[in-house]
């Protein structure tokens, strides 16, 4: 699987995007219907009131124009990324823009031609600064999604006009699969006790006391050291010599595509999510890929790559 | 949602309210309307939005409201214009109580807009363009500021002193822009839609009535509103006139109040002869301000001929008759907001005829009242003695007056004899006392004499002279054998004119002088100011006698040679910043070129491979290509990084002998095939 060319009819487009491109927003809108008119009014009454006020209308549109090109002009943006992109809900983006000269206000930012929604937006750009904008962006599906530039956003005036510009800066975000429940069992574990007991820390471990250690969340709260715990005000964990896990090895079969190979990408990902969350370790079988069992969120985020990887091998290497 | 910013808000609001002032100031938006819009601002600034929950309910009313004044424009009780407006005032209201939102805010600012432009085609008042400004101002930063608070993430403060400061300066600019569209936009028709001005500065204060009652206070002599302005020819030059502005005369008194006899006249004229003129007559153009608010002709003394009076309406301006009343009086037949005329009057120490009198009137003029204090005949004849002469008597009663009599406007109010309270017991009083006193006394002698009222003084402003409202005035006309009615006045000289307050006659003054400029400069501006405008800039000034002429170029020279020198300074600045680029364009083109070249004799780069590589390469493979190579990448690599651009022609001249290295390459490389088959 990999992701479709760009179609010709948004090539062209891409080619032919002027540099500046200017929308006349709904405000803007009316606000031409009324110069429009006053200009009658004026032309057609001879009051020189009138066309003081036709004057003044036209001056803040020309005054528009300059200072929204006055604001995006001279800007320099660079993506900061994100810590993890999950498909079908918002994840936090960030771009650093900064300006050698002047003042720039009101900008909005979103990823140009990418199927990215969201934007994000910085009130006041102090001149010689970076200022990191974060923006609550979607992606729609999983897998690598190729971004080609930033559109740069402003209404700044007064709102009448929305003035963009799009700096070309090549990049690649990895989008995860979606998260989701998981209804499947994730089978048999590879390694590790067999018993009632599917959690790890439910079990206390072998060999004698090794130390003890905050008890954190989702922990059996009958390994807490109460004695202890007492003492020093604050639950404690006891840790032994061996600590019992259990190993998965969770796969993707080779063959699946479209929906299937979807759903069981955000199936494998869930599974590896709670055992991993579970204290399990957990390995990953692809087609063309296999990754070692480990445990953490280290080991979560290598699944969730291979994942987001899977049906997109070409752009990898790339990429790469 | 995050929380609108309050300031914006504030600024919102205001700036609605100085829009509907704007329609506001012409007097002629409904009382109801007004309150309503008033009551709604207050509420808004308050911060409270009761129309929040019903938003639509609300606008639903607003229909037959617009029904309302729709039957009143069809029933003639209201002008479209100011329909329209009271309209867009009750609108806006509706919005400012509604939800904020950024759809609200638009609307209540658009809605702001539509009344600037009907507050333009209501009046041409100085006050609409200190709302205009003051719209401009307050709805470009709240519109700014809305703006920015849009893009700021929520819960982030927005940075509303750093966006003041451009906004101001934007909103300067566009001021700029707007006058320069304003004086340079061919006017293509008559200025047709103006209305004309109406009291600025309250209801008009001054005024004549057909009887002059003594007592009360003299709060008239207190108020620096000019009610006259007047363009004479010949210019007299004068900073201060000093001259009698007669209105009408008076010529019984019943002991506490002044009348005249004389009937009305039933004709109407647009021209009145009041007396044959002289030689020397002073041609005037009056101009009666709406604070005047009196229809009574004003012109300076002694009048001879009126006419060709126009009269201002808030719909423009029309021709109107003019109707002849006893006492020299002439009115206007309608009441309107101002007028314009034209007088040919006589100048003073003319010999003049006394008018139309018949007997009867002429009887009048030694009239006395019939409760008379009997001494005051007494004390008239103490001053006077002997004297035949009424001027001569004339003058020395009103000597003795101004010396013996206190001039003040504190006045105890109505009394039964105000005359005799003023010569006997308080001996003081204003002009009107001091008139009516030589008038009488004057009568008592047997010399005829009547009361005149009008004003006294005159401002030089420009090239024209004002007259104020504190200027009214009352002095007396002796009727002399031959020389006809001569002006003598008893009141004393230092309070002849208005008694105002310095600060507030020039506060006054200044506004009067802006309010001049902005009704000459704009409300009237037309096609052929445009052209003279233009014709001053493109012409050398005239010369002007009596105007010594500097060596020194004019003003607009320095400012002309001040534009281009900033034009050439930005230019160059310009041309600087692309030149400080095109070397390095210029190396890549170059660097390009000599690329495409090696690779049509079959010498490409590898991935990654620059040209000092490729050069380095050709070098050690003994290449043919790399003694003309390596000089072209020593040049390119200079050209480059070592601040020594490629000269006009020098790459031309370099690709060339490249290229010729190349064919020669090709041909080499091609020879031994053809052999070889």
């Amino acid at each position: 699987m990999s992701t479709p060319p760009p179609s010709l009819w948004r090539r062209i487009k891409a080619a032919l995007r002027p540099p500046r491109t200017l929308k006349v927003t709904r405000m803007g809108r009316t606000y031409l219907v009324v110069t429009f008119g006053v200009g009658i009014g004026a032309l057609n009454t001879g009051n020189n009131l009138l066309y003081l006020v036709l004057g003044l209308l036209l001056s803040v549109i020309i005054l528009s124009g300059v200072l929204s090109e006055r604001c995006i002009k001279d800007l320099t943006v660079r993506r900061v990324g994100t810590d993890g992109a999950f498909a079908g809900e918002p994840f936090a983006f960030r771009w650093g823009i900064s300006r050698r000269q002047g003042h720039a206000f009101a900008l909005t930012l979103s990823e140009v031609d990418s199927p990215l929604t969201g934007e994000g937006g910085v009130g006041y750009l102090p001149a010689g600064a970076e200022h990191v904008v974060r923006a609550d962006l979607t992606a729609p599906r999983r897998g690598p999604v190729k971004l080609t530039g930033v559109r740069i956003t402003t209404t700044w005036p007064l709102g009448l006009f929305a003035k963009t510009r799009v700096v070309a800066l090549e990049g690649t975000l990895l989008v995860y699969p979606r998260r989701g429940f998981a209804c499947a069992d994730p089978g048999e574990a590879a390694v590790g006790h067999v018993g009632e007991a599917n959690n790890p820390h439910r079990m206390d471990g072998t060999g004698d006391i090794a130390g003890l250690r905050e008890l954190s969340e989702h922990e059996d709260a009958r390994r807490v050291h109460w004695l202890k715990s007492a003492s020093v005000g604050k639950l404690l964990k006891v840790e032994r010599e061996r600590e019992e896990r259990r190993t998965y090895i969770l796969g993707v079969q080779s063959g699946l595509t479209g929906d299937a190979l979807e759903q069981r990408c955000e199936e494998v990902a869930e599974q590896a999510h709670r055992l991993l969350e579970a204290g399990h370790e957990v390995g990953l079988e692809l087609p063309q890929q296999r990754l070692r069992p480990g445990a953490g969120s280290g080991q979560e985020r290598a699944i969730l790559r291979a994942l987001a990887w899977l049906g997109f091998e070409e752009q990898r290497e790339e990429a790469a | 949602m995050t929380r609108p910013n309050r300031l914006r808000l504030i600024l919102r609001d205001l700036g609605t309210a100085a829009a509907f002032a704007s329609m506001a100031v012409s007097g002629q938006v409904p009382a109801w309307a007004l309150g309503l819009v008033l009551v709604a601002v207050l509420v808004s600034l308050m911060g409270r939005r009761p129309f929040a929950r019903a938003p639509r309910l609300t606008a639903i009313l607003l229909v037959p409201l617009a029904g309302a004044l729709y039957l009143a424009v069809a029933a003639g009780q209201m002008d479209l214009v100011v329909a329209a407006c009271s309209f867009a005032g009750l609108v806006a209201s509706q919005r400012l109580l509604s939800e904020t939102n950024p759809a609200t805010d638009g609307q209540v600012l658009l809605a702001g807009l539509l009344m600037i432009a009907g507050g333009a085609a209501l009046s041409g008042e100085l006050l609409f363009a200190v709302c205009l400004l003051a719209f401009a101002v307050l709805a470009s930063l709240s519109l700014g500021l809305a703006v920015v608070e849009a893009a700021v993430p929520p819960g982030e403060p927005v940075p509303v002193r750093h966006v003041l400061r451009p906004l101001f300066m934007g909103v300067l600019i566009a001021m700029a822009g707007a006058v320069a569209f304003f004086v340079l936009f061919p006017r293509l028709n008559w200025n047709m839609g103006v209305r004309r001005a109406t009291p600025g500065l309250g209801p008009a204060t001054s005024g004549f009535s057909d009887t002059v009652r003594l007592g009360g206070s003299g709060t008239l002599k207190s108020n620096p509103r000019v009610v006259l302005r007047a363009k004479l020819t010949p210019d007299p030059g004068a900073q201060r006139l000093d001259s009698y502005w007669l209105g009408r005369t008076y010529d019984t008194f019943n002991g506490q109040e002044w009348s005249t006899i004389g009937a009305p006249s039933k004709r109407r004229r647009t021209r009145v002869t009041l007396r044959p003129g002289a030689e020397k007559q002073v041609y005037q153009r009056i101009e009666l301000l709406p604070a005047y608010g009196a229809r009574t002709l004003i012109a300076l003394e002694t009048p001879a001929k009126l006419g060709n009076a126009l009269m201002h309406t808030p719909t423009g301006d029309r021709r109107m008759q003019l109707q002849e009343l006893g006492g020299d009086e002439l009115r206007f037949v309608e009441e309107g907001l101002g007028y314009s005329y034209e007088v040919y009057s006589v100048p003073p120490g003319v010999d003049t005829d006394p008018g139309k009198l018949d007997q009867k009137e002429m009887d009048q003029l030694l009239a006395l009242p019939e409760k008379i204090d009997p001494r005051i005949e007494e004390l008239a004849h103490q001053v006077v003695g002997n004297e035949t002469d009424p001027l001569a008597a004339a003058q020395k009663l009103s000597s003795w007056l101004q010396r013996e009599y206190t001039y003040t406007l504190e006045l105890g109010g109505d009394v039964a004899d105000p005359l005799m309270e003023f010569l006997f017991v308080r001996k003081a009083g204003h002009c009107e006392h001091f008139a009516t006193a030589l008038t009488l006394m004057l009568r008592t002698q047997g010399f005829e004499a009547r009361l005149a009222t009008g004003f006294f003084g005159g401002e030089r402003v420009g090239d024209e002279y004002l007259v104020r409202a504190g200027d009214a005035h009352a002095w007396t006309h002796v009727l002399v054998p031959g020389r006809g009615f001569v002006t003598v006045d008893a009141t004393p000289a230092a309070y002849r004119a208005n008694q105002s307050l310095e600060l507030l006659e020039s506060l006054v003054s200044l506004y009067e002088a802006i309010e001049g400029m902005w009704r000459t400069s704009v409300v009237d501006y037309s096609f052929r100011d445009q052209m003279n405008f233009l014709r001053d800039m493109s012409r050398p000034p005239r010369n002007e006698p009596g105007k010594e002429r500097t060596q020194l170029p004019p003003l607009r020279a320095w400012l002309t040679a001040a534009l281009a020198g900033a034009a050439v300074y930005w230019t160059w600045r310009y041309l600087s910043r692309r030149k400080a680029r095109a070397p390095v364009l210029e190396a890549t083109r170059f660097v390009d070129s000599v690329e495409r070249q090696l690779s049509s004799a079959g010498v490409r780069a590898r991935d990654g491979e620059t040209l000092e590589d490729v050069s380095a390469r050709l070098t050690r493979e003994a290449h043919p290509l790399a003694p003309a190579v390596s000089p072209l990448t020593r040049r390119y690599l200079e050209a480059r990084f070592g601040q020594r651009p490629l000269r006009p022609g020098e790459s031309a001249r370099l690709l060339k002998e490249l290229k010729h290295s190349v064919e020669v390459h090709k041909q080499q490389q091609q020879t031994p095939r053809a052999r070889a088959s």
